[in-house]
C-alpha cells in the first residue's frame, strides 16, 4: 500500500538519490571479498523455513535447504533434487529413491529415515510447522522402504505433491526438534542444519544473516556448486538507503524495487536495473452471485462485460505499472500450466460498454463499490475509465484486514485483488484459493465453475487437468465473473559486478549469481 | 516529596494502561496479525494455523486479558514475530536507542543553547536572524530527507561515514546529527525567549550595575532562571527520542526501539508492541517527573507535593 506520505518520500528519495546518481560513487570491493550482500526491506528472525512463510525466507531457504524437488528455473518443471528418481505406483501413491551421497551441513548423512522424520515432523500438529494443515491435507502417510526409498501415500490424487514436495518441505536430520517437541514451543530458527548449497553462519535477528558456501554439497546436485562464496542478508528498510549502500558499494542485490527507484539508479555507472517477471497477477472480483445484496447490478451479465470492456488496461500497464507488466485475458497468469490464453477477450471499447450497460437496464450508468487494498494508482484509473461510460466506482481503500473482514460478511460488491501464487506456475496455485465452494473470495455463485477448476487439481493426469482449466477459464471469461487486469513485473538493482538473470517465475535463485 | 513521586507513579501506571487499551484494539481492528504474520499470499489454511496457534482465534477481550494477567506476574510475553521473550528484545534493542538519543541530546544541546543565546544577547540583529533561519530551516527539513542527504554526501560522494547499521560509534554520527537537528529549533527558540525575558528583569539590571557584563553575565545569572522551560521541553525531546525514532532508525538501518515498534506493527507482534507502548509511556512520564525535580533543583522558589 503506497499512501501519500509514502509516495512523496518516494519522490523525495528517488530526487535525492538522482542528484547523487551525477556523482561518482564509490566502488564497491565485494568481488575481491567473494561475498554478495543483499539488502532486503524486511529482515530475517529465523532462518528455518518449516516456520516461515514470507518471500524474503524462501529466497534465504534456496540457498541453505534443498527439499526431494525443485524448479527447474529454465523449463519450470519439477525436477529431483534429494530425490534421485520417483515413482508414481499409482494415483495415490510416490515411490521415492532419495540421492546418495548427500551430506548435512554438520556432515551427517542424508538418509530415508531423515526423510521420513521431517515428513511425520510437519504431519504432527503438535510440530507448529507453519505448512501442517497445507500437507496434512493430502498427505496420508511417508514411510520408509528402505535405507534410501521412502513411499508417500496421499488421501486423493494430488497432482501438485511434488511441487509441494519441493522447496516447502526442506529436509532436516532426524532428531532436529527433539528440543522443540520436549517444551512444545516453536524452535527459535537461530541455526540451520540443512543440506542446501549454503550453511547458516550466524544470524542477528533485524540487522544481518550470514550465509557460507557449504564445501561438502554434493556435486550431482541440479542447483550445481556456487560460485559466491559467501551472502549476507542485510535488513535496511529504506529504500534511499539500500541505493546509498548499493552506489557506494554496501549492497550489491536489490528486490522487488519501486519502478522509478530502480529506471533512476539504472542509469548510473553503479548498478544494472533489470526487469523479470512475477507470478503474480491483479484482478478485480465481481459479485456476480448478489452475495452483497439481490439488487446488486453487477450480477448482471452484461453489466460484468461492460466493466472489462471500460477499463483501459494497456493504459494502465504502459503508464502505471511499467516494466514487464503485460495485460491478461485469463483468471491467472499466462506461465502458469493450464492457464489457456484461448477465452472470451474484452477489448478496451467504451462505446460497446455503454452500449451493454444500455441493454442491462443502466443507460445512465449505476454506483457501486471498489475496494482495494493496494496498487492505489491502478484502482484509481480504474474508478476514472469506469466514469467516462456512466459508472460511479466509489473506491474503498482499506486495509488488507479490513477487506477480508468485509469479504467474510459478504458486504463486498468488488475487489481489486492481486495472487502471487507462491511462484507456482501452476493454474492450482491460483485457483484452489479463489474457486473453491468453501472460499468467501468466490463471489460467482457458479459450481459449474468450481467443479471444474478445483476438480482439475485432483486429477493426475497433465491433459485432462489443462482440459479442465480451459473450460473453466473460459466460463470465468464468458460470464466475466473476474475483470483480469495484468501481470506484475519484479525490478532488481545489481551492481555492475554481479552476474545474475532475473527468474522466469519471479523466485530469485541466487546460488546461480556470479562475478563478472 | 515521595507523596508526589508515589502520585506520578500511579499516572504513569494509568497513562501507560490506558494507551495500551487503546493500542491492542486499534491493532486489532486494523490489522489482522495472523495475517500479518503469514504474509499478504498465505494460503488461508496456513493463516488459520497461525491464528489457533498463537491464540488469536480467541475473543480480543480473552486476549487483552490473558496479556494483561501474564503482565501481573511479570511475564511481558513472547514476540510472535521474533519468537524470542519480548523482555529480551527490548533490552536488545535499547542499547542502540539510547546512545542515538544521548548523542542526540548533545548535538541538540550543543547547537541550540549556544545558538539562542547568542540570538538573545543581540536581538533582532543580523546573529538573530541568521540563527533563526537555521532554527525554521531545520524544522522545516524532513528528518528523511536530512538524512539522506547527508548520507549522498558523508557517506556515499565523501566516504567519511558508514550508510547504515549500528556496529561501530561512527555509524551513529550522521543519524545523530538527523535526530539531533530536528529538536534544535524548539530549544533554541525558547532559549532565546526566555533569556530575553531574563535579560530584561531587575536583577539581571543590578547584576549589571555590579559590572557583570557578557558570558559572565549570561552564565552567572541569566542562564539558570531562563533554562526552567528549556529543561522541560529537554526532558519530553529526551523522551520522544528514547521513545523510538522510527524514521531516522529506518533510514540509517538502526536496529533500535523504533524500529522495533515499526518492525512489530507491520508484523502484527501485539505482545512486542503492547510492551513497547507501555515502555514509551513510562520513559515519558518517568523524564517530566525528572524535569520537574531538576526544575526545583535549579529554581528553589518550586516547591514539589
Amino acid at each position: 500500500m503506497k499512501s501519500t506520505w509514502n509516495r512523496c518520500r518516494s519522490v523525495l528519495a528517488t530526487a535525492a538519490v538522482a542528484a547523487a546518481v551525477a556523482l561518482p560513487g564509490a566502488a564497491g570491493a565485494a568481488k575481491s571479498d567473494d561475498t554478495l550482500v543483499v539488502a532486503l526491506q524486511r529482515g530475517i528472525t529465523s532462518v528455518d523455513y518449516l516456520y516461515t512463510t514470507k518471500r524474503e525466507y524462501i529466497i534465504l531457504s534456496e540457498l541453505t535447504d534443498d527439499g526431494l524437488f525443485d524448479v527447474d528455473p529454465e523449463t519450470l518443471r519439477i525436477r529431483g533434487l534429494a530425490a534421485k528418481s520417483w515413482h508414481q505406483v499409482d494415483d495415490t501413491t510416490i515411490d521415492v529413491q532419495v540421492r546418495d551421497g548427500i551430506k548435512f551441513h554438520d556432515g551427517s548423512p542424508l538418509t530415508a529415515d531423515d526423510v521420513v522424520y521431517t515428513y511425520n515432523w510437519v504431519l504432527d500438529p503438535k510440530s507448529n510447522a507453519n505448512r501442517s494443515r497445507q500437507f496434512a491435507e493430502w498427505l496420508a502417510s511417508v514411510t520408509k522402504t528402505g535405507p534410501m526409498s521412502v513411499r508417500f501415500k496421499m488421501k486423493y490424487p494430488y497432482p501438485l505433491a511434488l511441487r509441494a514436495m519441493g522447496a516447502s518441505m526442506p529436509l532436516r536430520k532426524k532428531s532436529t526438534y527433539d528440543g522443540a517437541a520436549a517444551s512444545g514451543s516453536k524452535p527459535l530458527g537461530q541455526t540451520l542444519n540443512g543440506i542446501g548449497p549454503y550453511k547458516v553462519v550466524s544470524v542477528e535477528p533485524g540487522r544481518k544473516t550470514v550465509i557460507e558456501r557449504f564445501d561438502g554439497y554434493y556435486r550431482d546436485s541440479p542447483k550445481g556448486r556456487p560460485a559466491i562464496r559467501r551472502m549476507v542478508f542485510r535488513e535496511i528498510p529504506d529504500w534511499g538507503t539500500q541505493e546509498a549502500e548499493l552506489m557506494s558499494g554496501g549492497v550489491q542485490w536489490m528486490y522487488d524495487v519501486p519502478y522509478d527507484i530502480a529506471s533512476t539508479l539504472g542509469s548510473s555507472p553503479v548498478a544494472s536495473a533489470l526487469n523479470g517477471p512475477s507470478l503474480r497477477v491483479g484482478f478485480i472480483v465481481l459479485d456476480a452471485a448478489g452475495l452483497s445484496g439481490k439488487d446488486n447490478p453487477l450480477t448482471k451479465l452484461a453489466v460484468r462485460r461492460a466493466i472489462i470492456h471500460a477499463i483501459n488496461r494497456e493504459a494502465i500497464v504502459k503508464s502505471i505499472v511499467k516494466g514487464d507488466a503485460q495485460v491478461i485475458d485469463s483468471a491467472c497468469h499466462p506461465a502458469q500450466f493450464g492457464c489457456t490464453q484461448d477465452v472470451m477477450k474484452y477489448p478496451y471499447d467504451p462505446a460497446k460498454a455503454r452500449e451493454l450497460l444500455k441493454s442491462a437496464g443502466y443507460p445512465k450508468g449505476f454506483t457501486f463499490d471498489l475496494w482495494a487494498y493496494r496498487e492505489k494508482d491502478s484502482a484509481e484509473a480504474i474508478a476514472a475509465d469506469l466514469a467516462k461510460v456512466g459508472i460511479t466506482a466509489r473506491l474503498r481503500f482499506v486495509q488488507l484486514a479490513t477487506l477480508d473482514q468485509a469479504r467474510k460478511k459478504h458486504e463486498i460488491q468488488s475487489y481489486f485483488g492481486s495472487w502471487g501464487s507462491g511462484s507456482v506456475a501452476d493454474t492450482a496455485a491460483i485457483a484452489d484459493v479463489h474457486w473453491s465452494a468453501t472460499t468467501d473470495r468466490n463471489m460467482s455463485g457458479d459450481k459449474q465453475v468450481t467443479e471444474y477448476m478445483i476438480g482439475a487439481q485432483k486429477t493426475v493426469d497433465p491433459a485432462k487437468r489443462a482440459e479442465l482449466y480451459a473450460k473453466g477459464l473460459r466460463l470465468i471469461a464468458e460470464k466475466a465473473y473476474w475483470v483480469p487486469l495484468y501481470t506484475f513485473s519484479l525490478n532488481y538493482l545489481v551492481s555492475k559486478e554481479l552476474d545474475f538473470t532475473p527468474p522466469k517465475d519471479g523466485m530469485p535463485r541466487l546460488y546461480l549469481a556470479k562475478w563478472k | 516529596m515521595l507523596k508526589y513521586a508515589l502520585r506520578r507513579g500511579v499516572l504513569a501506571l494509568l497513562v501507560a494502561f490506558t494507551v495500551s487499551v487503546a493500542t491492542f484494539f486499534l491493532l486489532n481492528f486494523a490489522t489482522d496479525p495472523a495475517q500479518a504474520l503469514a504474509g499478504e499470499d498465505a494460503p488461508p489454511e496456513v493463516v488459520e494455523q497461525i491464528r489457533a496457534q498463537f491464540g488469536l482465534d480467541r475473543p480480543l477481550v480473552v486476549q487483552y486479558a490473558s496479556w494483561i494477567g501474564a503482565l501481573a506476574h511479570g511475564d511481558l510475553g513472547q514476540s510472535y514475530h521474533w519468537r524470542s521473550p519480548v523482555g529480551a528484545l527490548i533490552a536488545s534493542h535499547a542499547p542502540v536507542t539510547i546512545r542515538l538519543a544521548l548523542l542526540a541530546m548533545a548535538v541538540t544541546i550543543g547547537v541550540a543553547i549556544p545558538l539562542g543565546a547568542i540570538a538573545a544577547l543581540r536581538p533582532n540583529s543580523i546573529v538573530d536572524r541568521l540563527a533563526l533561519s537555521v532554527a525554521v530551516g531545520a524544522q522545516a527539513i524532513p528528518n528523511f530527507w536530512l538524512g539522506l542527504m547527508l548520507i549522498i554526501l558523508l557517506a556515499v560522494k565523501f566516504p567519511i561515514f558508514p550508510v547504515s547499521g549500528d556496529t561501530t560509534w561512527m555509524h551513529f554520527v550522521l543519524p545523530a546529527l538527523v535526530l539531533g537537528a530536528s529538536s534544535v529549533p524548539a530549544v533554541m527558540r525558547l532559549t532565546r525567549t526566555g533569556l530575553l525575558d531574563v535579560l530584561a528583569s531587575d536583577y539581571i539590571r543590578t547584576a549589571r550595575s555590579k559590572g557583570f557584563r557578557g558570558l559572565r553575565l549570561l552564565t552567572r545569572h541569566a542562564m539558570r532562571n531562563a533554562m526552567l522551560p528549556v529543561v522541560s521541553v529537554l526532558a519530553v525531546q529526551l523522551g520522544a527520542k528514547l521513545g523510538g525514532s522510527v524514521i531516522v532508525e529506518s533510514v540509517f538501518a538502526l536496529n533500535g526501539l523504533g524500529r522495533l515498534a515499526l518492525q512489530s506493527i507491520l508484523g502484527g507482534d501485539i505482545p512486542t508492541v503492547q510492551i513497547l507502548v507501555f515502555v514509551f509511556a513510562l520513559t515519558f512520564v518517568i523524564l517530566t517527573f525528572l524535569a520537574d525535580l531538576l526544575n526545583a533543583w535549579i529554581d528553589p522558589r518550586i516547591r514539589l507535593g
